[in-house]
């Protein structure tokens, strides 16, 4: 063994090398090429990610938590692999890097652990003691129900909620949490369908666990302080309460389950039930459209004495539409208020002065043809109304201007707007459900309001009518909504039109146009969630499931209450704002935002700086680029230095021998080569071919006509640039190489006074395709080096290509296509760099450049056309 | 790329998971085979020649990262290839600093698991070749001595 290891180093790189040791050499060839291969790749998938990373953070693509972990993991992986191949190409050289990645990759993970804060030792906290302070307990809709019954003084039914506390230890104790991640991990979060079956899993999931002993002890405990008021065996009501529902601008409205009239048997069964509504299709879709944290919303429940209600509703302290509104809106319905929440009715509308006394200014009472009432064991039924009843008011005078006072009472002491639902119980007193704030909106035209008369285009209107829920106007073509599955469907842009408003068709909200509906209310779920999402929303509007034709273009104006035929750009020009970003400021895009800084940005730009080093790598893409520098260099060197026949450089030899040396990698020759010359015939590497296919195709008409100033500048360059003179250049750099392998091919050139680089991996596996190529430097003065490389990033982008422009260098990226395309393109590249040669001497003006344009892609549109086909050897060589 | 048969063993402890792949798997000519633990794993990898190990990093039992460990111990020329449903950089570090040859997360496309495993199975067969290279050497310098 000793004499095997003596042997091999003692040969060093000499000439004469044993024919078996010739095979083994070949081996040591193809390990080393298979490890740079593997570093290449992972680069790429590294490169990728970070791009899409950057598109997250500038677009308006919604995702969430498990995008960014799997995009963390994805990029830590594929950078770890790359200094790993590094260390193999080169052994001991770089093993600084372990500590950069290991160093940064812990920055990450401190980002991305969520600091969880459970306040509080308590599963369940009685009604009776909570305020407004216990919001990170019990959520803000039962804190605030507390604070409005033991501060505010005003008739709440008695209740307790089960705490964030008690939420964490139910999923604990069934080890839900990393159940769910996974699955939602696994789930292609744009599809509808999978999104679908994703959330009908999940909810399964939690409905099928334990509530765990003490919590159900705790929970049985406090219904049984309830009945010790309300009496035994009465029947309550569930609702969510959860954490992170009153998150900056967020409404969460009705995107989680309420239970209503449950006996005391199946309390724990609703419980459930509402923690899974965590995961409605609504509430998944809502938070990764808003950028919240899985995590970040735990559910608290609130439980309380179920009121036995003959009429209720929702008003708003202040109309929601119009900021200078000041009167309050009632809705009223007869029985439960459910049916003013859910859109199923078309409330009564009252609308009361803030004065005191009040004053009752409008009072429009509908027909309201049904309503819900409790059952005497359970649930809640629904009545169909007819006759003289459900044409009456649902509520008198009295009690409109009671509610009125109440509400004027809530917004003095929140100060500000509130959004409160209520109850008339059949003991007359009228009960506070909830409390919360109210999002109003800038109207720019008062609601109801209609356009001047004698609007010109009457023709077109298909309807008139409904009531304001979202001002704005929008246009798409009409998908009507029956049943769920009708919502898997609904296609990006749509007017969404509905019979009843119901609080699930907010899933399809943020890809909605407008939405049109029937039934409903703007104090409805609905309504609150397109106000949010800024989608303009028309309700109320009688037949119009019937009256629009699916498929149909029209426009909706929601502020002037009618839907056109087609599309009407007057009225969409007057109200084009860009819809908000709802990602930006979220907590999921600042996660984001605070990872990528230690993935994204690149420090190191220079390889020829003495800062170019291991050590000063801060951020995966420095690594990723150190790397990559590196190994391409090491590949180089080891290819160079090896004679022996086989692999050292060879001069391409094409009728005459070409100013161009070819390193073979691996199995870039299709067989033997000559001992000083490689002919193009001999040539199998895939990208290189194409390459040349494009730098030979158009004859080089010699530099272009070049104005006086052009010459001066390239002289002036010259003289002043040490990089330029002749005697200073580096080997790398003094020869144009191409390195190749079949698949692989990478082209460091200098003509004129320009440096470009090419690097391409062109197979069979489309997913690993790609090309990069780098472009700098000149010998003109600096204006006319940067519009020459803003000139050819301008072209490549023409072609596919992501490009970017720093300085007087130009970077170009394509990837994930199949061999033919990147052929092309590669031809393409080919054209452009044997083209643009001193191209930055005429670069005077922009005019210069657009003509000189014309040219180029003229020719390149002929080479795609493969009017240049077959491989030519330039007459002239360099 | 050409690449000739090789054999390859899944380990998940989904059943509809891992019988999907092996089907797909066995359709692009690999010989495929699947357990759904750790300790069936290495069980199997006693008896069996295995090339490419597939391995799921969160099973209930032996979990993922001690199978890796054990599968390098006991048979350090099977490359493992980690795949997994719950995204996680330190467990993906770990891994791959245990000499696992690269991490993967569900939903992977199926074509991207095939070129793994075909540039873990060429990294191995280099491997083996180097061996086979080393002995001969060694064998024809014992001779000669």
């Amino acid at each position: 063994m000793l004499s095997f290891l003596r042997k091999i180093f003692a040969r060093g790189d000499h000439e004469a090398i044993p024919p078996m040791d010739v095979e083994e050499l070949r081996t040591t060839f193809k390990v080393r090429y298979h490890h740079f291969k593997l570093l290449l790749n992972a680069n790429n998938k590294a490169l990728e990610m970070m791009t899409e990373m950057e598109h997250a953070l500038h677009g308006n693509r919604p995702f969430g938590m498990a995008f960014i972990k799997a995009a963390c993991t994805a990029i830590s992986a594929n950078v770890f692999h790359i200094v790993k191949n590094l260390n193999e190409l080169a052994p001991g050289k770089y093993e600084e890097l372990y500590d950069r990645f290991k160093e940064i990759q812990e920055n990450i993970s401190r980002e991305l652990s969520v600091r969880e804060h459970r306040i509080g030792d308590k599963l369940v906290i009685p009604l009776a003691e909570a305020d407004k302070d216990m919001a990170d307990q019990v959520g803000s809709k039962m804190a605030n129900l507390g604070e409005v019954r033991n501060r505010i003084h005003l008739p709440v039914p008695p209740g307790f909620a089960v705490s964030s506390l008690g939420y964490h230890r139910f999923m604990e104790h069934n080890k839900l949490q990393v159940e769910i991640d996974r699955r939602i991990q696994a789930t292609v979060a744009e599809r509808m369908d999978e999104l679908f079956r994703l959330s009908a899993d999940i909810q399964q999931l939690i409905i099928r666990s334990e509530v765990p002993a003490d919590l159900e002890e705790a929970i049985m405990e406090a219904y049984r302080e309830i009945e010790k008021q309300a009496g035994a065996g009465v029947r309550v009501s569930l609702r969510s309460s959860a954490l992170g529902e009153d998150m900056a601008g967020t409404s969460f409205a009705g995107q989680y389950r309420s239970e209503l009239n449950v006996s005391a048997e199946h309390i724990l069964h609703a419980y459930k039930e509402i923690l899974a509504s965590k995961y409605s299709l609504a509430a998944m879709s809502y938070r990764l459209n808003r950028g919240i944290r899985d995590e970040d919303v735990s559910m608290s429940v609130g439980c309380m004495a179920m009121v036995n209600a003959v009429a209720g509703g929702v008003m708003y302290s202040r109309n929601p539409m119009d900021i200078r509104d000041t009167s309050i809106l009632i809705n009223s319905v007869w029985g439960l208020p459910k049916s003013v929440v859910d859109g199923s009715v078309t409330p009564d509308a009252f609308t009361v002065s803030r004065d005191d006394p009040g004053e009752i200014l409008s009072r429009d009472v509908r027909v309201k043809d049904r309503k819900f009432v409790c059952y005497p064991d359970e649930g809640v039924c629904r009545l169909d109304l007819t006759g003289e009843s459900s044409e009456l008011p649902s509520i008198t005078d009295e009690q409109a201007l009671e509610l009125a006072r109440m509400a004027v009472r809530l917004e003095e002491y929140y100060g500000g707007p509130q959004d409160i639902e209520w109850a008339v119980g059949d003991d007359g007193i009228i009960y506070l459900l909830q409390c919360r704030p109210l999002q109003q909106m800038e109207s720019t035209r008062p609601p109801g309001e209609q356009p001047p008369a004698g609007s010109d285009d009457s023709a077109a209107i298909i309807l008139a009518g409904g009531m304001t829920a979202s001002p704005g106007v929008g246009c798409g073509p009409v998908y009507i909504v029956r049943k769920d599955m009708d919502a898997l469907q609904f296609p990006e842009g749509a007017v969404l039109v509905a019979s009843q408003s119901l609080p699930r068709w907010a899933s399809m909200l943020s890809r909605a146009a407008a939405v049109v509906t029937e039934q409903g209310s703007v104090a409805g779920h609905l309504a609150n969630v397109a106000r949010e999402f800024s989608v303009p929303a028309l309700f109320g509007v009688l037949h119009a499931t019937q009256q629009l034709k699916q498929g149909d273009l029209v426009t909706v104006d929601a502020d002037g209450l009618k839907v056109y035929e087609g599309r009407i750009d007057a009225l969409l020009a007057a109200r084009s704002e860009p819809k908000k970003n709802l990602m930006a400021g979220s907590p999921v895009y600042e996660m984001l935002e605070k990872v990528a800084e230690h993935i994204v940005p690149l420090n190191l730009l220079d390889p020829d700086s003495t800062e170019f080093r291991a050590r000063n790598c801060t951020t995966f893409h420095d690594i990723t680029r150190f790397c990559h520098e590196k190994s391409v260099q090491e590949v180089f060197s080891f290819g160079k230095e090896h004679h022996f026949s086989e692999r050292s450089s060879k001069q391409l030899f094409c009728k005459v021998p070409m100013q161009f040396w070819i390193i073979n990698l691996d199995d870039g020759f299709k067989g033997e080569a000559g001992r000083k010359y490689v002919q193009l015939d001999n040539i199998a590497s895939i990208p290189m071919l194409a390459l040349w296919e494009g730098m030979t195709a158009v004859p080089w008409g010699g530099p272009p006509p070049v104005d006086t100033k052009g010459f001066m500048a390239v002289l002036m360059q010259a003289t002043t640039n040490p990089a330029l003179d002749p005697t200073m250049k580096s080997d790398y750099a003094a020869r144009n190489y191409f390195m190749i392998s079949r698949n692989f091919c990478n082209l460091s050139s200098r003509f004129g006074f320009h440096f470009s680089t090419v690097e391409a991996l062109v197979g069979e596996r489309p997913s690993e395709n790609y090309i990069s190529f780098q472009f700098k430097g000149g010998a003109a003065d600096y204006p006319r080096r940067v519009r020459r490389a803003v000139f050819v990033s301008s072209i490549l982008q023409d072609y596919g290509f992501r490009t970017e422009v720093k300085e007087d260098a130009a970077f170009a990226r394509i990837e994930g296509h199949e061999e033919k395309f990147m052929r092309e393109r590669l031809a393409i590249l080919g054209y452009l760099i044997i083209h643009t040669r001193q191209l930055d001497m005429i670069m005077s003006s922009n005019a210069a450049v657009n003509n000189h344009k014309s040219k180029i892609v003229s020719d390149i549109e002929s080479i795609l056309r493969g009017e240049y086909t077959g491989k030519k050897c330039p007459t002239g060589s360099n | 790329m050409q690449v000739d048969a090789f054999s390859v063993l899944l380990v998940d402890d989904e059943p509809e998971f891992l019988e999907t792949l092996v089907k797909r798997l066995k359709k692009r000519k690999l010989t495929v085979h699947g357990v759904k633990s750790g300790e069936e794993a290495l069980q199997w990898l006693t008896k069996e020649s295995v090339d490419v190990v597939v391995l799921d990093v969160k099973m209930p039992g032996m979990d993922g990262i001690e199978a890796l460990r054990q599968i390098k111990q006991n048979h350090p020329l099977v490359e493992v290839i980690m795949l997994t449903g719950h995204a996680s950089m330190e467990v993906a570090i770990e891994g791959m600093e245990l000499g696992a040859f690269d991490y993967l997360m569900k939903p992977m496309d199926i074509d991207e698991l095939l070129y793994k495993l075909q540039d873990a199975y060429q990294k191995q067969s280099l491997r083996r070749q180097k061996i086979k290279k080393m002995k001969e050497v060694v064998e024809a310098g014992d001779a000669g001595n």
